[in-house]
């Protein structure tokens, strides 16, 4: 076993969180090091096909699902240096202030411990970081915070007819907010809206990890390790704090890396699953679980597809995957007795016309001449956009151990997922209300997707109290306070706004205060 | 922009690695199919039961050689792997899968129709398929039925609209980041 040299920071995962904590530390003067369980990728490696997009995805090690519900973890997780945000659509809405306080405004949920203003300067840095591109004053729904740093990105046809629908039922649209560049922004060029983001963007015009943070950490210093797959937080022998991770390289080989402090951010169920595979004499039930609560309050937003034909042609095929419009009318979370939770859409999806979420996709049921009639008319007049549902934190929705073990022997993940009735009426509501849009907005025909499951939250949850929590609101262990937890992972509540902006967020506002703090952090 | 024939289809859609007596060549499936390139992990009557059921599922599967595509695809790490499947949360290996519902399709056709699959009239197939999307096949041992369908589906509709060619056939741009300098 070969003993690499002692780092300040090794930080497990190089995606959304990852990013940012590895860029901030190696700016604050700070020794990093990125493993990646993933392939070292390049923006030039970033193939315009949904096929070659499949390559972004999950995959390995296989996450052993049960329960009801899918929180489809290999479309939501990523594999490779960026993680899962190569391949999101930079949809970046910010989380609202009642969805931080939620079981004290509702009774229902969890409180963060944080609320929305103290984190709003962070919300305001990223966007300022990346580029983002929307309309603060159109989008009436947003809360407080300084503009967008850019003009809209363009409506094309595609979304001008799905605004019909919404227009003839009072329901109202803005610009959607994204991290896409809609003008030449820091070196880096516009998008040219040819709808491949799922594929990943080669241009630099969508925020990945490969163009703002990665770059920045490696330029500080930082160094990336890609093929390194981490299977435990090592701890001292007291268990009072972390001395590195375990990992293994490609060839198989086992290795110890030291380091003063660990980043763990290596998505939702990975997170868990490493904590879990780390238990010793000190934490049997799993490293930062003396509350009971890892792997606990597992989310994932119950999502609807709504699909339809159009007399018009809509250049389906053209715009940005995540869509062109946006909508917030209906985020109020009490809606009636047996539906809660708030919800969004995302109007006029780019769709090209294979993949998961493609054209063919729309309409299971068809084969042979049938769908060859449909794929053709559909790559033409097809109308797409998604509902996007908030689902409430369960500590029974959670994350454990299986009994099977990968290749180096480290136990798989096992998935219990059910929804409650709540985001299943929620999610019966938004279905019905998208093909009433769609026949409001001309369509000749308007169908709905099957119950898809967007962003995987929870399963290390922030909070105060350390006795029903995973971390503190900087996300280290309550346990082991040397240990930081990075990406959604922490959230207390899903809200229905989409996750990665907020992973941001709560990334930048953790690495400032412990960068500044870092004595306390690693003693 | 000036780029050679090799990075062109490696960037454009759906070329992939084939081994060709030792030598690994960059083919796109539809050529592997016309040039007979071997197979590594299906054998010959899993191709033949494949190419059968996706020419079904959507004509043009064959000869653009979705056959080819999922055998190179087989051969890599699950991670690795460009498959449909892959959105599926299935257990790995994925020739598994493939081996099973292959073998169980051949199976069921012989049991159920009297026929191989190759040989299945458009009605016998017709039937066979609505009966596997809908999940009722009398006496299916192997896989469930409604993600066989997915998969075999999906598999076919990447060869024949999920590249520059299936999107030139169907009359929109492909709108590929580098500009294509000539039709493969």
């Amino acid at each position: 076993m070969r003993q690499p040299e002692k780092v300040d920071v090794v930080i497990v995962g190089s995606g959304a969180a990852g990013s940012v904590y590895a860029a901030i530390f190696a700016e604050a003067g700070k020794s990093v090091l990125v493993l990646e369980k993933g392939t070292d990728r390049k923006l030039t490696d970033l193939y315009s096909s949904q096929i070659w997009a499949r390559r972004l995805k999950g995959g390995a090690p296989h996450v052993v699902e049960e329960g009801k519900d899918s929180i489809w973890y290999n479309f939501n997780a990523g594999h490779g240096y960026g993680g899962a945000a190569m391949h999101h659509y930079a949809v970046w809405p910010r989380y609202h202030e009642d969805d931080m306080q939620e079981h004290t405004l509702y009774g229902k949920g969890l409180d963060w411990p944080l609320e929305y203003e103290q984190l709003r300067p962070w919300y305001d840095q990223v966007q300022e970081d990346v580029g983002m591109s929307g309309d603060a004053e159109k989008e009436i729904w947003r809360p407080p915070g300084a503009p967008y740093p850019l003009p809209p990105l363009p409506v094309f046809e595609h979304g001008e007819i799905l605004a019909r629908g919404f227009t003839e039922l009072d329901l109202r649209t803005s610009p959607i907010p994204v991290a896409i560049l809609s003008r030449e922004y820091k070196g880096r060029p516009a998008c040219i809206y040819d709808s491949w983001c799922d594929a990943g963007c080669p241009t630099g015009a969508l925020a990945n990890p490969l163009v703002e943070y990665l770059p920045r950490a490696v330029k500080a210093g930082a160094v990336m390790q890609a093929d390194s797959y981490v299977t435990r937080v090592l701890t001292d022998r007291k268990g009072m704090k972390a001395t590195g991770v375990e990992y293994y390289d490609k060839a198989g080989e086992r290795h110890e890396q030291a380091a003063d402090a660990v980043v763990l951010a290596a998505f939702t169920v990975e997170n868990s699953r490493i904590l879990l595979n780390s238990a010793t004499d000190s934490h049997a039930g799993g490293l930062g679980n003396s509350s009971g609560t890892l792997g606990r309050y597992l989310m994932s937003h119950p999502a609807v597809n709504v699909f339809g034909m159009f007399r018009e042609e809509t250049r389906c095929y053209y715009g940005v995957t995540g869509g062109q419009l946006f909508s917030q009318d209906g985020f109020e979370k009490e809606k009636s007795g047996d539906i809660y939770g708030s919800r969004q859409w995302e109007i006029g999806l780019g769709t090209k016309p294979n993949d998961l979420l493609g054209i063919a996709m729309s309409r299971v049921d068809l084969f042979g001449n049938d769908l060859h009639e449909f794929v053709e008319r559909g790559s033409r007049h097809l109308g797409a956009m998604v509902g996007v549902c908030e689902c409430l934190p369960h500590e029974t929705n959670r994350i454990e151990l299986a009994g099977s073990k990968d290749r180096f022997g480290m136990r798989l993940a096992r998935v219990n997922f059910n929804l409650d009735d709540y985001a299943r009426n929620l999610w019966r509501q938004t279905a019905d209300l998208g093909v009433e849009i769609f026949k409001a907005a001309g369509a000749t025909e308007a169908w709905h997707s099957p119950p898809g499951g967007q962003h995987i939250m929870g399963g290390t949850i922030m909070g105060n109290d350390r006795k029903s929590s995973v971390t503190n609101e900087y996300a280290q262990l309550h346990d082991v306070p040397n240990v930081i937890i990075g990406g959604p992972s922490v959230f207390p509540t899903s809200s229905s706004v989409n996750s990665t902006f907020t992973a941001h967020a709560v990334s930048l506002r953790s690495a400032r205060h412990i960068a500044e703090h870092w004595g306390g952090v690693v003693a | 922009m000036s780029i050679s024939r090799r990075n062109f289809i490696r960037q454009s859609g759906l070329a992939v690695t084939f081994t060709v007596a030792g030598r690994a060549m960059l083919l796109t499936p539809r050529e592997a199919y016309a040039g007979d390139i071997p197979f590594s992990v299906l054998n010959r009557e899993e191709v033949d039961t494949l190419e059968a059921i996706c020419e079904h599922l959507l004509s043009g599967a064959r000869g653009n050689g979705v056959a080819h595509f999922v055998d190179s695809q087989l051969s890599l790490d699950p991670a690795d792997s460009m498959l449909f499947i892959k959105c599926f949360e299935l257990e790995q290996p994925f020739p598994d899968f493939y081996r099973s519902a292959l073998a169980e399709l051949s199976r069921v056709s012989e049991t159920v129709y009297g026929k191989s699959i190759v040989e299945l009239d458009q009605a016998g197939a017709v039937s066979l398929i609505e009966s596997l999307r809908d999940g009722n096949v009398p006496g299916w041992i192997g896989p469930p039925p409604p993600l066989v369908y997915h998969a075999l589906r999906n598999d076919a509709v990447d060869v024949v609209y999920g590249t520059m060619e299936g999107f030139a056939d169907l009359g929109i741009p492909y709108l590929a980041h580098i500009e294509p300098p000539e039709a493969w």
